[in-house]
């Protein structure tokens, strides 16, 4: 009897001791890491070698174990090249749940495809990915690549927590370089973290970090790289496509891209020069000047990117662009540049990061930062900052895309870091004017103006734009509070100068007031609708922040339907608080008639997550007030 | 003298001709087309197609033999910013590396603009020329144009040569801006025959012409020995060459609309295919010509007809599974099931197998070829009579002429006394008949063992139920406990069964909690989640405090609370396309509302019913009160998939009518 058993327990071994071979079993992974988590990171190693000013070695190897679909956008399976950047090395191996292998992925069987994106009409950026169909959940891949560089201007930031719904056990940074390049770097978020810094000398730096667990995606939250740990890393001496740059002070910095990047990029033919100056004629101040000039720019360009080689950081020449009428962002910039140049306006490159999230310049961190490129005219110890991608924009408005974050002005004796224009909450203002009748059938015909201001200009203004289906298809989704809108007549008014924007709209809907019985009740705030949804959320983790205030005030007439009283008015109501303040008022008339009032005025601000169900029930509350209902009695 | 003045006139009048009238020819753009403002039939148009004229020919050299050249020109106008996209031109075309590579080239790509009164001229140089090679078989050739502005005239040419005779492409005479002049005409000589397909509402005018040509063949003949001569000598050949001509005139521009599953079948279009090809002294080889023979030609493709013929691969497998199983019920669904949780699918449509059936059967992953046909061979290894049948799926629009290209998907059927059963092992929650909404595309075609074929109906006819179970008690404040237990059938039940497994429970029911009206959800539980054959139940308690209004002292409420559709999704004034609702469906409420004590009720809806002509659908609203209960029965039922737009002001009205009636509310008093 005792023979078998031992066998047994010999096969139960060889099982135990083949498993150990395995790599990364399921099993292995700690409860706190599944939970939340599509995907558990089980090693992120990158060892960068920075090897001389021209030459960079990058290694990853990520091993990521997906527990479901959603976590197949986290394995990060790819690596970009291009005249550049090559790839020396990739290959991955998937296992399955027990850590066994079953498929090998060598370098031939990822696809290889061109990189060219959105806006971007071409570019010589390439891609490898893998494209794996997973026979089945959950099943582990390891990621191996190796790239070389001569760009080092740009060092990858490192993310500890590479995702929403992704934990990771291990993660490891390793990074060497000469000691006389100026290597720097700067941490970001760190407390919270089991972050270990292993290494830290004049030629190496070295993290390692255990066990962070998933995060849940949380609404008007801090974008992740303000809120995780991450850092930035650069050197004093790079290259950058074929030059060598400096980088100590911003002040270095910005003499190093005007000398090497910008010059000899505003040449204009002296026709286009005469042209010009014949434009602007008499005109002497110099912001009068810009205007003449952005208007001629907006007028001639259009926005078309091509990133081939050092194109992708320099502009491309004024004269081309004066040729062809199209650019990038630099591209144009510079050409506005050019243009002002040739009538004795100085102007300025001003590098900075355009998104609606506001994001900063790290003026704390001399580098190669930013995505987008504006101009700065100077005047009154001030900026004008000009967005010459755009063919409507106003002069010197920056809407949402530039407003309120450091940027990085490049001036001829050296980069300055400089604050771009804020709007402020109360400046942000629609303003709404207008009537409206129910007849006696409940149905509704109005008429009403909304004039935008502020940061509210920038995302109204576009209604001019739309077809008339997708106009359509906007007020029917704006005003989705009103069943069976029909348009009238609509007017818009773009009052530049006023950096103002005027919708002037007839509707007619049926069946606005609800007819039950001998009563008809419908909501007096037919027009402005409060439409901030915000979620409940059940334990929130992150803080929460409104990056934008706004001022909405509401002037209706309402004519109510002959042979009907007033059963039930809503009550005047008012709310003030931490977050903004609100308030309604009906006034009664003769024959009738009714005036409501409405405002409503919200403050832009950083909260905690404790605040965000008080935020949630202001808001709530404003909802449920703007819906009030009227109640009428038939006579 | 006379004479001279007539010449004068004469020579004034061509000359007024010439700077009115459009010339269809590249360069000879007019101050007119410059000075337009706005277009002359949709003054919001962002930019229109002045003309575009297309050519394919087929052609012979001695090099290559026949080829095909594909000519287009075109000429834009742009009357604001938002057309400068139309500045930005590109090509794809084949580049791998067999017969059918093709090569393109630009041509006569100029900017004109007016400037002082004069016509500017502006031409493209190869800085605004880019070749995109965007992976191993697929390249994109790019333009973008310069100098263009509000007012702009756009002109462009370019040329595709290829040695595959077959791959004419297809000509859309319509698009999203307006078309005024549209053209596209095919050389073709005698030895082809392509049949030619027209879709969209608007159809060209057609000119056949016939005319000779003739092809010098020069044959070298080379004779050996110790000097060696060479002859020349040569041969004409002449053959006959078909010119047809389309031509379309002022073609609105396409809109968008939703519940349009693709607005592709509605464009005007046209696509041709190589039937017959007949050379001198040669056998006659058909291509497809009607829906049986292309049904036939694509079952004797390599990678179709034969890959259903192996069965080696899965015989083991299969018969231990089926050991004991003698129901072809359950032997179709238990070799369903083997595919389904087997082989995954890798998101690559086609009919035909790529790695093929039995690799993919080895590496538990395939296109939707390897999966169907693999699920179709088992079948029928069992001992069932199945058949694959060819389907195009909704975004690849409706298959509408008979051609190869047609289709690019493939599901399996089984004959049975009752009928085919469709079945499709794509898709996890997918059961027989109910199959991935992506399939569900008018018809699909059934081949058989022979090659003979048959349309299938893919559209469900069968109601796909949503049935609710609400019961409510409301308390003087407003607030509102109850319980729902909703069960969904059929493709109801695909649906929620997927948006279930597709998030964790804690998120469905967080979304769930926030989509209706921020209500509290518990004791949530869902009945046969993992039995997809039958219908999914999901129950929850819930508590809300945003359900009811109390209005002087009154409390109002939608009896529906957070189920009552409170938006018509048919808010276009015209209906350009069909609706596609996608399958037939009926929601039905049963609810049971609990009135507080001290309450009565004050008014109440009045019970309604419509239904809409030809049996199109049906809503009944029943409300009865028994002392502080009320009972009511709703239902919502839809009896076709396709809506035409003839019945769509019907459809929109049944929709405003019906919203309105779910939206009147219950008022209680006081007692």
């Amino acid at each position: 009897m005792k023979i078998p058993c031992f066998a047994l327990l010999f096969f139960l071994f060889t099982l135990v001791s083949s498993a150990q071979k395995n790599t990364y079993p399921i099993t292995a992974i700690k409860d706190s890491l599944k939970e939340n988590a599509d995907a558990v990171v089980r090693l992120d190693q990158m060892d960068i070698a920075i090897v001389s000013q021209k030459n960079m070695n990058i290694k990853i190897q990520r091993v990521i174990s997906v527990f479901n679909e959603k976590g197949l956008s986290d394995i990060d399976a790819y690596q970009h090249y291009d005249k550049t950047t090559s790839i020396k090395n990739i290959e991955a191996i998937v296992y399955d749940a027990f850590g066994t292998e079953i498929k090998k992925i060598k370098r031939k069987d990822f696809r290889d495809q061109s990189a060219v994106s959105g806006s971007t009409l071409f570019s010589d950026n390439r891609v490898l990915y893998l494209d794996y169909t997973p026979v089945g959940y959950p099943f582990t891949i390891v990621y191996n690549s190796e790239t070389e560089t001569s760009n080092t201007a740009f060092i990858p930031q490192w993310y500890f927590l590479g995702g929403y719904y992704l934990s990771v056990e291990k993660c490891v940074l390793n990074v060497t370089f000469p000691n006389n390049l100026g290597f720097k770097k700067k941490e970001f978020h760190f407390s919270g973290f089991n972050i270990k810094k292993t290494i830290d000398t004049d030629t190496g730096l070295s993290y390692e970090a255990f066990n962070i667990l998933a995060r849940k995606t949380e609404d008007l939250s801090p974008s992740s790289r303000d809120l995780y740990p991450r850092i930035m890393m650069g050197l004093e001496k790079f290259h950058l496509e074929g030059v060598d740059g400096t980088a100590t002070t911003w002040e270095d910095f910005g003499k190093w891209y005007g000398d090497k990047i910008l010059t000899g990029t505003t040449e204009l033919p002296e026709e286009t020069k005469t042209k010009i100056k014949a434009l602007v004629g008499n005109e002497k101040d110099p912001v009068e000047k810009a205007k003449i000039i952005y208007d001629y720019v907006q007028k001639k360009s259009r926005y078309v990117n091509i990133a081939i080689g050092i194109g992708g950081w320099k502009p491309m020449l004024a004269s081309d662009v004066d040729r062809l009428g199209y650019g990038d962002c630099k591209a144009l910039s510079n050409y506005t540049k050019a243009l002002l140049q040739a009538v004795d306006v100085p102007s300025y490159n001003t590098i900075l990061y355009g998104d609606r999230y506001k994001s900063n310049i790290q003026s704390d961190f001399v580098s190669m930062q930013g995505n987008h490129m504006i101009l700065a005219i100077p005047h009154d110890d001030k900026y004008t900052f000009l967005e010459c991608t755009s063919q409507d924009d106003p002069f010197g408005y920056q809407g949402t895309f530039t407003d309120d974050r450091d940027v990085l002005v490049v001036k001829p004796e050296g980069g300055v870091i400089v604050r771009t224009k804020i709007y402020e909450d109360k400046g942000n203002t629609q303003i709404d004017k207008g009537n409206y009748s129910i007849d006696e059938n409940g149905n509704l015909s109005g008429h009403l103006s909304i004039a935008s201001e502020g940061s509210q200009y920038s995302s109204k203004s576009r209604t001019e734009t739309l077809q008339p289906t997708e106009k359509e298809a906007h007020y029917k989704e704006y005003w989705s509070n009103i069943n069976n809108l029909k348009l009238g007549k609509i007017t818009f008014t773009n009052d530049k100068q006023n950096i103002r924007f005027t919708e002037d709209v007839y509707v007619s809907a049926a069946n606005y007031g609800v007819i039950s019985a001998n009563k008809m009740i419908f909501p007096v705030d037919a027009f402005n609708q409060s439409k901030s949804n915000v979620k409940r959320i059940r334990s929130r983790k992150n803080p929460f922040q409104i990056q934008r205030g706004y001022l909405d005030t509401d002037e209706i007439e309402i004519n109510l339907p002959v042979g009907f009283s007033i059963e039930f008015l809503p009550s005047d109501f008012e709310l003030k608080g931490k977050f903004g303040e609100y308030k309604t008022e009906i006034i009664r008339k003769e024959n009738n008639k009714l005036t409501y009032k409405r405002s409503m005025f919200l403050n832009k601000g950083k909260y905690s997550n404790k605040e965000y169900d008080e935020y949630r029930l202001f808001m709530e509350q404003i909802s449920r007030n703007d819906n009030a209902k009227i109640i009428l009695t038939k006579n | 003298m006379k004479c001279i003045k007539f010449f004068s006139f004469l020579l004034v009048l061509f000359i007024l001709n010439q700077t009115t009238a459009q010339e269809f020819k590249l360069g000879k753009v007019s101050v007119a087309e410059l000075e337009q403002k706005k277009h002359p039939k949709d003054s919001s148009a962002a930019a229109a197609i002045l003309y575009k004229k297309g050519s394919a020919t087929i052609d012979y050299n001695q090099q290559e033999g026949f080829v095909l050249i594909t000519h287009v020109e075109a000429r834009i106008k742009v009357y604001k910013k938002e057309g400068y996209d139309w500045a930005n031109q590109s090509v794809t075309y084949y580049n791998g590396s067999n017969d059918s590579r093709e090569k393109v080239d630009f041509s006569d790509v100029c900017t004109f603009n007016l400037v002082n009164g004069k016509i500017e001229k502006t031409k493209l140089k190869s800085d605004g020329i880019f070749n995109e090679e965007v992976n191993k078989y697929r390249a994109r050739k790019k333009i973008t144009m310069p100098n263009v502005k509000e007012g702009s005239v756009l002109e462009y040419s370019y040329t595709i040569r290829t040695s595959n005779i077959t791959m004419m492409r297809d000509w859309a005479f319509q698009t999203s801006i307006p078309v005024n002049y549209s053209e596209y005409v095919t050389y073709i000589p005698e030895y082809y025959t392509f049949s030619s397909r027209q879709k969209g509402y608007i159809f060209p005018k057609v000119t056949v012409n016939k005319q000779s040509r003739s092809i010098l063949f020069t044959n070298k003949e080379r004779s050996g020995g110790l000097s060696t001569h060479t002859t020349y000598s040569t041969d004409n050949v002449d053959y006959l060459e078909t010119q047809t001509i389309y031509i379309a005139e002022d073609l609105p521009g396409m809109k968008e609309e939703s519940f349009v599953n693709n607005i592709n079948n509605y464009t005007s279009s046209m696509e041709q295919e190589l039937s017959m090809v007949k050379f001198p002294n040669s056998q006659i080889k058909t291509f497809s010509t009607d829906w049986n023979s292309v049904a036939k030609t694509i079952y004797e493709y390599d990678d179709f007809g034969p890959e259903l013929n192996k069965t080696g691969y899965f015989e083991d497998d299969l018969k231990a599974l089926l050991a004991g199983v003698t129901s072809p019920e359950e032997k179709m669904l238990i070799i369903l099931n083997h595919v389904k949780s087997n082989v995954k699918w890798n998101e690559y449509y086609g009919y035909s197998c790529d790695k093929g059936v039995r690799k993919a059967y080895q590496e538990k992953s395939g296109n939707i070829a390897e999966i169907n046909l693999m699920l179709t061979a088992m079948l029928r290894h069992s001992g069932l009579t199945a058949n694959p049948v060819l389907v195009s799926t909704r975004s690849n629009g409706v298959a509408l002429f008979p051609n190869r290209t047609a289709y690019n998907y493939v599901i399996a059927a089984v004959e049975t006394e009752n009928g085919y059963i469709l079945l499709d092992a794509s898709e996890k929650f997918s059961i027989p008949n109910v199959l991935p909404l992506r399939t569900l595309n008018w018809q699909g075609r059934l081949i058989r063992k022979d090659g003979t074929s048959e349309e299938i109906d893919l559209m469900p006819k069968k109601a796909s139920n949503d049935i609710v179970f609400l019961t409510y008690n409301i308390d003087p404040e407003g607030k509102v406990t109850g319980q729902a237990r909703r069960q969904c059938t059929d493709y109801n039940a695909m649906i929620t069964r997927k948006n279930i497994f597709s998030t964790k429970e804690d998120e469905y029911l967080e979304k769930l909690e926030n989509q209706n009206n921020k209500i509290e959800i518990s004791d949530y539980s869902k009945t046969n989640e993992k039995e997809i054959l039958k219908p999914i139940i999901e129950t929850y308690s819930f508590t809300g405090n945003n359900l009811c209004e109390i209005i002087g002292g009154k409390i109002y409420v939608s009896p529906m609370l957070f189920f009552s559709n409170e938006k018509n999704p048919f808010n276009q004034e015209t209906r350009e396309y069909p609706v596609d609702f996608g399958f037939p469906f009926m929601d039905k409420y049963n609810i049971t509302i609990k009135i507080p004590d001290g309450y009565a009720v004050e008014t109440l809806p009045a019970p309604a019913a419509m239904t809409m002509q030809d049996n199109l659908g049906s809503f009944k609203f029943n409300i009865a009160a028994n002392e502080n209960t009320l009972q009511m029965v709703i239902s919502h039922q839809i009896n076709e998939a396709i809506v035409s737009t003839q019945q769509y002001e019907m459809l929109k009205d049944y929709y405003k009518a019906m919203i309105a009636k779910e939206s009147e509310k219950i008022v209680l008093k006081k007692i």
